[in-house]
């Protein structure tokens, strides 16, 4: 049956309720600038009705539990954007390093030292006796096999840096499975106590959104409150409380490092993430661009050492070498004649500008300066293969810059609509704190009734 | 119950104020560099035709100059040649009066004297040089094509050979750079020296002074023949210097055209980021101003 007495105490467990939703405000309030952070709200309860007499009354509120506010299904659409975003975002910075050294738009590129070469030959043919204009082709050949060397060796070392990179996200991705594996365990207790756990699974959100930068991956959510998370392949990185770190090896017939997932090569099947990018430039885009030089190269040193053998040098002698040889490491491969190129003349006599072995003949200097136009490289001429190349490199920038700014464009709905459901506003949390101060107050003054009934009836028995 | 949208306004005016600063970059760069193609990614088909348009552009400066150094030579062998035409047109008079029969023998060698004089004139003119070069030589550009030799019949001999370089002066077009002497002044029926040695002869011999002069006359007019060659060089040099000339002004302005920004618009695509930049940047300032906060603390 009810009493005073019970009514104090539903206005005692009301006063206790709204003071735990005003936390949750406050905490709201506290946390309305915190990356990662899920706005909570409070779930209030009806406390069982007790029967009194032959009604049913009421007998006041619990607040049961606190709840992020969260959908984890836009999560994960997030993390998988960000992952493809940030896997772009790394491809075009590297390659950003690769376009920069072909500077034909500044007119300092290979393009220059090609036409050099091949006008010096032209300058030849009108004076084939001229020491000094043999000199100038001696010169335009170093020239030139110096710039292909020097772009080979810069493609390397962009190359290398890469290779670091990737050593070093793989640590990163390791430290952040191991934060989740953390989390996942500590979210699990949290909840077997009843207790809620949204803020720590705020920061797991926040390790899973940085973690999908680094690598594709694909969460999983359990009963329990844990994730286990894979690369979208399938690669185990966590599971329950235990994170499987990723390893990385040299792989001794590229010198660059390779990606293990449990003694699995995962190398070439990462689909998303810094570490994507980094490896489609390093492991694709870099070597094809290498490999277009050295047959850009290799097409110049052939076909140039073939026809300066075909004339005869000043002194009548059978033309020799321009350039040294290059050797293939193995047979129809051009790998490193790039970098390996140098002008193996060193006496301007040498240059073989006759073609029949008499001191004033030009012919054979027409026949080089002849090789621009002729298509000896992979049936290109040097001109329009280097142009191709030119195109190649820089469209591997503009295509990925182009869906890069498209994901972004999508990322930043996702983000939005995250944010409209689960960011802090102030307004909502204004109106939240009155409503629950003003319960609160509610709630003390049915106290102060109630107190003052009891006095009344007690002074009701004092003798007076 | 209305729709919940994101509170956080200012993700929304960051990501408005980046993606704006990057534009505004883009067009600063394109103005301060006069270039829209800053980078190959900008645009890589552009690129990639700005590599072939220079490198026809770079051969073109070298036809051009073959064609300088090619007019240079061809221009003196040809006044050379005019001065040999006329030095035979000289001999030819004298030989006409030689062969007058009311001469003596005392004004014939007079005639002999010169006739000998342009013999050295002639023997002068064949070995002319330019920058170095002898221009009748063949190939033998180091020789001096003719040397005095009074045993030989003619009263010289030479020693270029019968080869003529080419030199390009367009893509595929190769133009003779010289005519060798051994072509220029003789062939089988006609030799410059030998005519003027037999009429010399003929006048210190009271020979045949008349076949002489007709020696000599048929000399002259194959010398002539031959001049044509420079001219004709020259000409087709010029119009190959026009051809050149006008593409090359044809590659430069594609070039300008790939590469070189539209100052008009690129000032307007500035001016317009900066204007969304203000706008921006207010939005900002006004959207999250105020919240229900400020009404309640009064309370």
């Amino acid at each position: 049956m009810s009493s005073l007495f019970g009514t104090m105490s539903v206005a005692l467990q009301a006063m206790l309720a709204q003071q735990g939703a005003l936390e949750v405000v406050a905490n709201n309030i506290a946390n309305s600038n915190t990356p990662g952070y899920s706005r909570e709200v409070p779930n209030f309860e009806e406390s069982p009705p007790i029967l009194s007499g032959h009604t049913m009354v009421g007998t006041g509120v619990t607040m049961s539990s606190v709840e992020s506010v969260r959908d984890n299904i836009l999560n994960l659409r997030i993390q998988q954007e960000t992952s493809q975003q940030s896997s772009l975002g790394s491809y075009v910075n590297s390659m950003n390093q690769v376009q920069a050294l072909f500077n034909e738009t500044q007119g300092t590129g290979l393009q220059t030292d090609l036409s050099n070469f091949f006008n010096s030959f032209q300058s030849l043919a009108t004076d084939p006796t001229s020491s000094s204009l043999r000199q100038s082709v001696i010169i335009a050949g170093q020239d030139l096999a110096g710039a292909f060397s020097q772009t080979s060796d810069n493609l390397a070392t962009i190359q290398q840096g890469l290779d670091q990179s990737v050593v070093q996200t793989v640590q990163q991705v390791n430290q952040l499975t191991a934060q989740v594996a953390n989390l996942n365990q500590q979210i699990q207790e949290v909840s077997n106590s009843g207790d809620n756990p949204g803020s720590l699974e705020d920061q797991r959100d926040e390790a899973l959104s940085k973690l999908s930068g680094l690598v594709d991956t694909a969460v999983i959510y359990a009963d329990d409150g844990t994730v286990s998370v894979t690369t979208t392949n399938g690669a185990l990185l966590v599971s329950g409380n235990q994170s499987d770190a990723l390893t990385t090896q040299i792989n001794t017939a590229t010198g660059m490092n390779d990606v293990y997932a449990q003694g699995t090569d995962i190398t070439s099947s990462i689909a998303g993430g810094q570490l994507q990018g980094l490896i489609n430039a390093r492991d694709d885009a870099i070597p094809s661009v290498q490999s277009s030089l050295d047959n850009l190269a290799a097409g110049l040193i052939s076909a140039v050492n073939t026809q300066q053998k075909a004339g005869f040098d000043l002194n009548g002698a059978q033309g020799v070498n321009f350039f040294t040889p290059f050797a293939p490491s193995a047979s129809g491969s051009n790998a490193g004649a790039a970098a390996t190129m140098t002008v193996a003349l060193t006496d301007p006599d040498q240059v073989a500008a006759s073609s029949d072995g008499s001191q004033g003949d030009n012919s054979n200097a027409t026949a080089m300066a002849g090789l621009q136009n002729q298509p000896i490289i992979s049936g290109q001429t040097p001109g329009d293969y280097y142009s191709n190349l030119i195109d190649q490199v820089g469209n591997k920038v503009s295509n990925s810059t182009s869906e890069q700014e498209a994901v972004g464009l999508v990322l930043q709905q996702l983000t939005n609509q995250q944010g409209s459901i689960s960011g802090v506003s102030l307004d909502e949390e204004a109106t939240n704190l009155v409503m629950y101060q003003r319960a609160y107050e509610a709630a003390a003054r049915v106290i102060s009734v109630v107190d003052e009934l009891n006095y009344e009836t007690i002074e009701m028995f004092t003798p007076s | 119950m209305g729709i919940r949208v994101n509170p956080d306004m200012y993700s929304i005016i960051l990501n408005g104020l980046q993606t704006n600063s990057q534009q505004e970059d883009q067009a600063l760069q394109q103005i301060s560099s006069g270039q829209k193609l800053n980078s190959l990614s900008d645009d890589p088909a552009a690129a990639a035709s700005l590599v072939t348009l220079r490198m026809q552009s770079s051969s073109d400066t070298q036809y051009l100059q073959n064609i300088s150094s090619l007019t240079g030579s061809l221009n003196v062998a040809d006044s050379a040649l005019s001065s040999v035409v006329e030095a035979l047109t000289t001999a030819q008079t004298l030989g006409v009066e030689g062969a007058n029969g009311t001469l003596n023998a005392q004004n014939r060698q007079a005639l002999a004297q010169q006739v000998q004089g342009i013999q050295q004139e002639i023997l002068g003119l064949a070995n002319t040089s330019y920058n170095g070069q002898y221009l009748f030589s063949g190939t033998n550009t180091n020789t001096q094509p003719y040397v005095a030799d009074a045993t030989a019949p003619s009263g010289v001999d030479y020693n270029g050979d019968d080869k003529t370089n080419s030199v390009e002066i367009s893509e595929g077009q190769a133009m003779p750079t010289s005519l060798p002497g051994s072509q220029l002044f003789s062939n089988a029926q006609t030799n410059v020296f030998q005519s003027l040695q037999d009429l010399y002869n003929a006048l210190t011999t009271n020979g045949n002074i008349s076949g002489a002069t007709t020696e000599v006359e048929n000399a002259l007019n194959y010398v002539s023949t031959q001049q044509t060659f420079y001219g004709n060089s020259v000409d087709r040099l010029n119009n190959a210097q026009t051809f050149l000339t006008s593409e090359q002004t044809q590659l430069t302005e594609s070039e300008s055209n790939t590469l070189d920004v539209d100052m008009g618009t690129a000032v307007t695509d500035l001016t317009q980021t900066q204007t969304t930049q203000q706008a921006l940047v207010e939005a900002g300032a006004k959207v999250s101003q105020l919240n229900l906060f400020d009404y309640l603390s009064s309370t």
